[in-house]
């Protein structure tokens, strides 16, 4: 499943075009269906063995084209039904291995890029997971603070671990600059420290 | 040919299966969702966050500290398992959240997101166009207001702190909570009571 990019998935939607209103419930039912509450809970255990990022991973190799036609649980049925495979949980008892997440209070210390200063986003388009959307790629904003420490994501989708902890920086971006003059907002992400380049 | 099974059917496929290597409980599941339909203000769920944003009106001492330290604090309520910051709105900047990319959420305080923050529609505009996405939602934010649209790109939650409604002067924190209301601890709304005067 690896050998098809996920970079620029139908799932990386953000500032794209041609979507209408937004679909603002009054009752707000938290599952439509009861399928979608027990898919919702059987997710957990398909997840247990691997990593919140092989998840989502896994959920980005859908076709583009039965992504924008699928329901969100229906999205997550597809992606339980692969995981539930490739673990093995289909055909024998012993669960795999737990892949604990690391802790929220992981110092995220200093790293190589200092609150205020510009940067890049790297432009690094893999056959693989990121979560950088593409509309941020090659942009500059400015460090506004170092948010926490995680495991990369592109890593821990591939390997289904989690690995080191690497700085992540939560980066300001102008709307304009993403968006054209009539964008007056400001954009944030939270970009790890190998997904950015000093601006020089 | 037989048609294409339907969800339902995929997913009874699925749970029998997992059940039958003891990878699932299907009782367990039931009370799963059960506990996550009925969660009140003591589980994650919209009534805790408005709990703690209330608290944070009334109690100075107890905002700051929300606002310093968010996850040791947030997991006095409830444990967090992934780091969560405070975005605290101000007369001069409104806060909004969404992820572009999937649909990342405070869901360790506020529950599970509503189907909107998970909608193709508001992932793809609210980036570009937050001023159009919150006027659909009925909310006005002042042109001297500054918009701050956060993509939860990371496993970084946000929790935006809005401001408190005027005209609750010496109100109780249990009066206040009933006033905050889920959206306008993501953004998309203001807080219920006298029209916050932003902008």
């Amino acid at each position: 499943m690896w050998n098809d990019p996920a970079v620029d998935g139908a799932h990386d939607l953000g500032g794209m075009h041609g979507f209408g209103p937004v679909p603002i419930e009054t009752d707000e039912p938290l599952f439509h269906e009861p399928w979608e509450g027990r898919v919702w809970a059987m997710v957990a255990a398909v997840r247990r063995g691997i990593t919140i990022d092989r998840f989502r991973a896994t959920i980005e190799q859908m076709p583009p084209a039965e992504y924008l036609t699928s329901s969100y649980y229906e999205r997550w049925l597809w992606a339980a039904e692969r995981l539930a495979a490739e673990q093995g949980l289909l055909e024998r008892s012993a669960p795999p291995p737990e892949s604990p997440l690391p802790s929220p209070a992981t110092p995220a210390g200093s790293g190589r890029f200092a609150v205020g200063q510009r940067v890049r986003v790297r432009n690094a388009v893999t056959a693989g997971h990121t979560r950088v959307p593409r509309y941020l790629r090659r942009q500059v904003g400015a460090v506004q603070r170092v948010a926490c420490a995680w495991p990369n994501p592109g890593e821990s989708a591939a390997t289904g671990r989690y690995g080191e902890p690497e700085v992540v920086y939560t980066v300001a971006f102008a709307g304009a600059d993403l968006f054209g003059p009539g964008a007056d907002h400001t954009v944030t992400a939270d970009l790890a420290e190998s997904d950015l380049e000093e601006e020089r | 040919m037989s048609p294409d099974p339907s969800p339902a059917q995929r997913a009874e496929v699925l749970e029998r299966r997992l059940h039958d290597h003891g990878h699932v409980d299907p009782e367990e599941i039931s009370a799963t969702v059960a506990a996550a339909e009925s969660a009140s203000g003591n589980t994650a769920s919209p009534a805790l966050g408005a709990r703690v944003v209330a608290r944070a009106w009334a109690d100075e001492a107890f905002r700051a500290r929300l606002l310093a330290e968010p996850v040791a604090t947030l997991s006095e309520y409830v444990p967090q398992a992934i780091p969560i910051a405070v975005l605290e709105n101000t007369p001069a900047v409104h806060h909004v959240v969404v992820c572009t990319l999937c649909s990342c959420y405070p869901s360790g305080l506020l529950g599970n997101p509503p189907a909107w923050y998970k909608s193709f529609e508001y992932r793809s505009r609210v980036v570009r166009e937050p001023r159009a996405v919150l006027a659909e939602f009925g909310t006005e934010v002042g042109p001297g207001v500054e918009l701050r649209v956060h993509d939860s790109t990371a496993e970084q939650r946000y929790l935006v702190l809005p401001l408190r409604p005027p005209g609750t002067d010496g109100w109780d924190e249990e009066r206040l909570a009933g006033l905050v209301t889920r959206n306008s601890m993501v953004g998309t709304g203001h807080p219920l009571g006298p029209p916050a005067t932003a902008g």
